[in-house]
Parts: C-alpha cells; structure tokens; sequence
C-alpha cells in the first residue's frame, strides 16, 4: 500500500478523514505509519516512548484533519511536522539533561539513514540529501542534528563549546545555501 | 557550492522553525506569526516542504501489530465529527430490532418501575459542571431541550422547550452516549416542563465532557430496550464544560 500510494492519494484521504471516516485515518494509516514511526525512533531512540508519540500523531490528525489545506501543504508533509514536533517536545520534557550528550555525537555519521536507502532515493529525497551534502560536514551535521533532536541553538552551542551566535550563523547560512541549491 | 544570498530575517526564523532549532519560547511566538500573518505562515510551510524529505528518506519501520487498535481506542473520546453519524449508525441499529421489541416490553416496564437505587457510601467526586442544548435533527438546527449537570447535587436538569400537546401515543425519552458509544436510558421528559434527574454513581462517569445527550420518541413508557433507542433521535446535543 505504501509504496503505490501517491500524494494525490493521500490528499483525497485527508478529505476523507476531515469528514471523519475512520476507514480513510486507517488507510492513512496504513500508508504513512512506518515513516512516521521510523521518524519518532530517530528522534526518541525509545520504542516506548515512540510508540506514544505515534498514538498521538494520529489522534491529532483526525482531530485537526479540517485544518489540513492541500493547496499549501503536502499530506506527508504536514503529518511528519506533527510526528517531528510532537517528538521533539517529548524529548524536551525529558529536562535539559537531555542536550547534555557529548560533543562527539556530533561526530557519528546519521545511522538513521541506510544506505539503501539513499541508493534508492530520488526525487525530492534525493535532491535534498545531495543539497545537504555539498554543505560543509560540520553545518550539515548541525543542521541533521537539529533536525532530528529538536535542539536548541543553545544546546549545539553548549554541544560544541562553540558561541552560540557562531552556530546560528552557521546554521543560516547552511539553510540559505539549502535554499538556493534546491531551487537550482 | 556557491555562496547563496543570505535570508530575510523573517524567512530565516521561518527556516529555523521548520528546522525545529528554535527554544519553546520562540516556537510558540513562530506559530502565533504563522496564526496571524499569512506570508509567514507561507514561508514556514515553504520551509518544511523543503526539509521533510530528511524524515520520509528514513527507513520505514513497522509499528507493532496492536498500534492501529491503540490508536482506534483513542479516538472516541477525541471524536469531533458531527454527532450525527452516532445518531446515523443507531437508527441503523434500531431499525432491524423493531420486532423484538413487543418481547422485551414488559422487561422495560418492570426497569422503569423500579425505585431509584440510593447510593451509600462516601461522597465520590461528581465530576465538573456541564451543560448541553440538544437541537432538532431534521431541517434547522433549533434547540428543543436544555440540559446542564450540577456536580454537587450530582443530578442533570433538563427543561423541555417543547410545546406541551395531546399526543398520549408518544413520549420523550432522554438518553445519554458518553465515549463508548452506547446509549444509557435517563427517563422520560414531559414537554414543557423541567426534571431534576438524580445520576446513580454507575452513571457519573458517563457524565463527562465530550458525551452525547439525545432524545427519542418512543411509545408510553420509552424505548421497550433498555440499551437503545426504538423510535426516532429528535433531538441531540454534547456536554461541554461551563
């Protein structure tokens, strides 16, 4: 199911779940819980917690599916926004012990992605992971580590005993050379 | 990779709050921007079109088998959808049972005839203030009963705002829905007229935020089921906190 359903499909299924039919958030569901939950472990590498997280992911999408606009949003984009901030404010919770990791996490390559899967990728996928990669690895580690932990300027900074009006500079301008890079 | 103009300082904190590198405080204030200024909401969703791609690249890992029925668990104490599809599916449901419904008649006689149970025992907490209006289910939605829940009398007062007539073939029967969905008899209202209805303790915890009240016309002594209406819905309406 996953594989054959095409964003278009997953807008007409959002119609479906607004109006509130629970076979249509199932089908959702169906097509779009592996990546969600793939990107709840990444961020809480805590089955447990993750699993929560994803109960609440979609609870929420029924809930707020009448607040979903096609015309300026991607299905898979507005819910792995909701998986990623729900996320990220679990692992907030967890106190500022939390950021306290070392330096050297910054240095361990992403596990998250394997390399099939960059193999296979393509398309806008694709594009963005050869974007990320013609950053320097330092902003492009930032800019992934931010991604996927939800940390805070403060935190990389404090993480990589750098000032943190450094490390917001760096991260703009890695955004801004993202920006331009992807529009090419 | 060239060197790329730099962003505005608006799309840059648009970025940064897609990116997820903003603290609480500052992501609060980003979604009160992107809630009252329409261009900034743009430039955010801009934003995490663009970074999304990172999270749908990871690998998909299946969530475990019973995820789907947590999350169907969930959903009816969450369900905003209209009332109506409830009222949908038990007019379905009472329609095929009609005719058992002369078997069961003198059953539900002898329940309404029973005296109300006194409840012993430590006052239990009655829960919050609620009230609902229950409207009319066919052409525009007017209001035909009131009802609100008052926690320290742990009693529902429902006023009927219909017009008192002679029809000795049909009376009002008030039920209540609460999150699982099936119905609870809570007595009969006269048109017109007002009914402190005492909740037993089995009840209270039906008696929540979210739950339905409905009425339904039924033959003199209600609804020959004690689990669900026999005659049409007319009126229906949720609890919500005062």
């Amino acid at each position: 199911m996953a594989a054959a359903t095409t964003p278009e499909d997953l807008a007409a299924l959002m119609t479906r779940v607004a109006s509130g039919e629970r076979a249509a958030l199932r089908q959702l569901y169906e097509a779009t819980s592996a990546k969600l939950f793939a990107v709840c472990l990444r961020i809480l590498s805590d089955r447990e917690e993750s699993e929560d997280v994803l109960q609440e992911v979609y609870v929420t999408v029924w809930r707020r599916a009448d607040r979903f606009d096609g015309s300026r949003a991607s299905v898979m984009t507005w819910v792995s926004t909701i998986a990623r901030n729900r996320a990220i404010d679990r692992i907030r919770a967890r106190g500022p012990m939390a950021y306290a990791d070392q330096v050297e996490d910054l240095d361990i390559p992403d596990g998250g992605v394997s390399a099939e899967a960059l193999l296979v990728t393509a398309g806008e996928e694709g594009r963005l992971w050869d974007c990320l990669s013609e950053l320097d690895g330092r902003t492009e580690n930032v800019i992934r580590t931010a991604f996927f932990e939800g940390v805070t300027y403060e935190a990389l900074a404090r993480r990589m005993d750098t000032p943190l009006g450094t490390v917001k500079s760096w991260v703009r301008r890695g955004l801004a050379k993202l920006k331009g890079c992807l529009s090419q | 990779m060239s060197e790329a103009p730099e962003l505005s300082e608006s799309e840059a904190f648009a970025a940064e709050h897609a990116l997820g590198v903003l603290t609480s405080a500052e992501r609060r204030q980003a979604e009160a921007r992107m809630a009252s200024e329409p261009a900034f909401a743009a430039l955010v969703e801009a934003w995490r079109e663009r970074l999304t791609p990172m999270a749908t690249a990871l690998t998909a890992i299946a969530p475990p088998q019973n995820m789907w029925l947590r999350i169907e668990r969930s959903l009816a104490s969450n369900d905003n959808a209209p009332v109506q599809r409830m009222v949908r599916f038990w007019r379905g449901a009472t329609a095929g049972s009609l005719t058992l419904a002369a078997a069961s008649l003198a059953a539900a006689v002898m329940l309404a005839n029973r005296a109300p149970t006194v409840v012993q025992g430590p006052p239990a907490a009655g829960g919050s203030l609620l009230d609902a209006s229950l409207v009319s289910q066919s052409g525009a939605p007017v209001p035909l009963f009131v009802a609100a829940y008052d926690p320290t009398r742990k009693a529902l007062i429902v006023t009927s705002l219909v017009t008192p007539n002679n029809d000795p073939a049909h009376v009002h029967e008030l039920w209540v829905i609460p999150a699982d969905g099936k119905p609870r008899p809570l007595g009969i209202l006269e048109p017109g007229k007002t009914r402190v209805i005492p909740m037993s303790e089995k009840l209270l915890p039906s008696l929540a935020a979210g739950s339905a009240l409905a009425v339904s016309v039924e033959p003199p002594g209600g609804s020959p089921k004690i689990d669900a209406p026999s005659g049409p819905i007319t009126a229906v309406g949720k609890l919500a906190k005062i």
